[in-house]
């Protein structure tokens, strides 16, 4: 059996980020027909009480929830927070979450917690590095995780090997699902000039537990990925050509940066389903 | 370059508030490290991380001190957020944390507007997501011997923020959420407490004699030292009753040990 197999990854249909401002919209007025399940940032759970904490509850009553980490630094040479993990377990465990993301990068360095997705040099010694924190965390967890590409404005010199290699390898051998951010291979293609379909053709299908959308800005001398307006026709291709080679698997639209009112959201949610429909027939 | 070299070499570079595309080593640095694309020197490419780090930070400070930032104006919020991260750079995996040192750092700048009202905003941000506490169980209350009250420690809920202020802060911020303005208001000592029930944040304007008999209570004084401890007041012992009695109305008070 493959991955999604052997841990039963849910196809989850389309979803969308779950933000305060739109909390009145999802739940006291029923969200919509178009958004099947909720993505939650993980660390925005992780306080003592009060309004995130009571949302969060309301929201799982109807909803399944996926949490979805910033901060947890896989990549980085800092040891890996404990305390982190133990509020991470204790959220999966209360949401009872199918999996876990995550991003496939560092956010530690010298003792500072530097609050971005930082790009990994794709070395051998970076996937022997974190093979086994991923494992770890896996273990403490006690539930699949996934691992997402991350969108980059820099490249090192030092790399070995293309991105959805180096994401593949980690994969594999770590045995963790991947989620396939679409929007973020896009970026990350213009600024480093890549083939952006040959990343989708290359990244093992049977590991995708998850595709990611969003939209991003263009700064002029490259791509910033924002979160901050409507997924671009370039991405939705993009989309279509990873739904083909993948199969069903659960979508979400990330909006976090001049968030809409929740009927634009959706609608955007009901575009992605009709892209899925379409990549699927 | 090992990779925790290369790392430590980001967070080095991220932590400087100005460009780096120009500044002494760090192009050649660049230029050994990174690649460049068609459009970004190698350095360049560092230097949209360093710009990003400066706009996130500033801006979640922005977002926790809102009133702050519109009682000094931007620009002078941002050279106070870029001074006070280099003294408390970023050490919490959540940016929630980002603020912790904020009052205090402004205290050093001799106008306490600034740290009260930083005081305040933060207070509001540790009511909102405190741990929440059952009410006070008024049958376990009734049944607490008359003896037993003069040594009895009142838990306060979690949530409950006990703020000294020079200024009358907690109106300056409800003038900026208002009006979308803030300007310099007269010092006037207050004795302010800021609280949440249910979900829902409240503020009161306590008097001095009863916010300094909560305040020795939060630190966690018996009920008999606290009341002890206050100067000779005429008719005391029920004021404390009434007070006592306005704060469990409140939801203030948790529960009662003795």
């Amino acid at each position: 059996m493959n991955f999604r197999e052997r841990h039963r990854i849910p196809d989850l249909g389309i979803g969308v980020g779950f933000r305060p401002k739109h909390a009145a919209d999802v739940l006291d007025n029923g969200g919509s027909p178009d958004v099947a399940w909720y993505e939650v940032i993980s660390e925005n759970c992780m306080v003592a009480g009060g309004k995130p904490i009571e949302n969060l509850a309301r929201l799982r009553e109807k909803h399944t929830v996926i949490p979805h980490g910033v901060t947890l630094s896989i990549g980085a040479v800092e040891k890996l927070d404990e305390d982190y993990l133990a509020r991470l377990k204790k959220l999966v465990a209360e949401i009872d979450a199918p999996y876990f993301t995550d991003h496939m990068c560092f956010c530690k360095a010298s003792g500072l917690d530097l609050h971005d997705l930082l790009p990994m040099p794709y070395t051998k010694e970076a996937i022997e590095h974190v093979v086994p924190r991923i494992k770890h965390v896996q273990d403490v967890i006690g539930k699949p995780f996934g691992i997402e590409n991350v969108s980059s404005y820099l490249s090192y010199r030092s790399s070995e090997m293309p991105e959805e290699e180096f994401i593949a390898e980690i994969a594999e051998r770590a045995d963790c699902g991947i989620l396939l951010d679409v929007n973020n291979v896009f970026v990350s293609s213009y600024n480093h000039s890549f083939d952006a379909n040959k990343f989708i053709d290359t990244i093992p299908v049977d590991r995708v537990v998850q595709i990611h959308l969003a939209g991003h800005t263009d700064k002029g001398s490259y791509l910033l990925d924002t979160h901050s307006d409507h997924v671009r026709d370039e991405v939705w291709s993009l989309y279509t050509r990873a739904i083909r080679r993948i199969g069903p698997v659960a979508t979400l639209i990330e909006w976090d940066d001049l968030i809409p009112t929740f009927d634009v959201l959706a609608a955007e949610a009901a575009l992605a389903k009709k892209h899925r429909d379409e990549a699927l027939r | 370059m090992k990779l925790g070299e290369l790392q430590n070499m980001f967070a080095e570079a991220l932590v400087r508030p100005q460009s780096i595309a120009h500044d002494g080593e760090w192009p050649a640095r660049g230029n050994r490290e990174f690649t460049g694309s068609s459009r970004l020197t190698p350095i360049g490419q560092l230097d949209v991380y360093r710009e990003q780090f400066w706009l996130r930070h500033v801006a979640c400070l922005a977002e926790d001190f809102p009133t702050v930032q519109a009682l000094v104006g931007e620009e002078t919020f941002a050279a106070l957020v870029a001074e006070y991260l280099g003294l408390h750079p970023p050490v919490h995996f959540m940016l929630r944390h980002l603020g912790d040192h904020f009052a205090d750092f402004l205290s050093t700048k001799e106008d306490a507007l600034l740290s009260d009202l930083a005081r305040t905003e933060w207070a509001y941000i540790d009511a909102f997501d405190a741990p929440d506490a059952p009410p006070l169980d008024a049958a376990a209350v009734a049944a607490i011997p008359e003896d037993a009250w003069t040594n009895a420690r009142i838990i306060l809920h979690p949530s409950v923020q006990l703020l000294r202020l020079t200024y009358p802060a907690h109106t300056l911020r409800q003038q900026f959420r208002e009006t979308k303005t803030a300007t310099r208001i007269t010092a006037i000592p207050s004795n302010v407490i800021i609280y949440r029930r249910g979900l829902l944040l409240y503020t009161e304007q306590l008097d001095p004699l009863a916010f300094e008999l909560l305040d020795r209570l939060a630190q966690g004084e018996t009920l008999g030292a606290a009341g002890d401890a206050l100067p000779p007041t005429p008719d005391l012992e029920s004021k404390i009753g009434v007070w006592f009695a306005h704060w469990a109305s409140l939801s203030l008070i948790a529960r009662i040990e003795t």
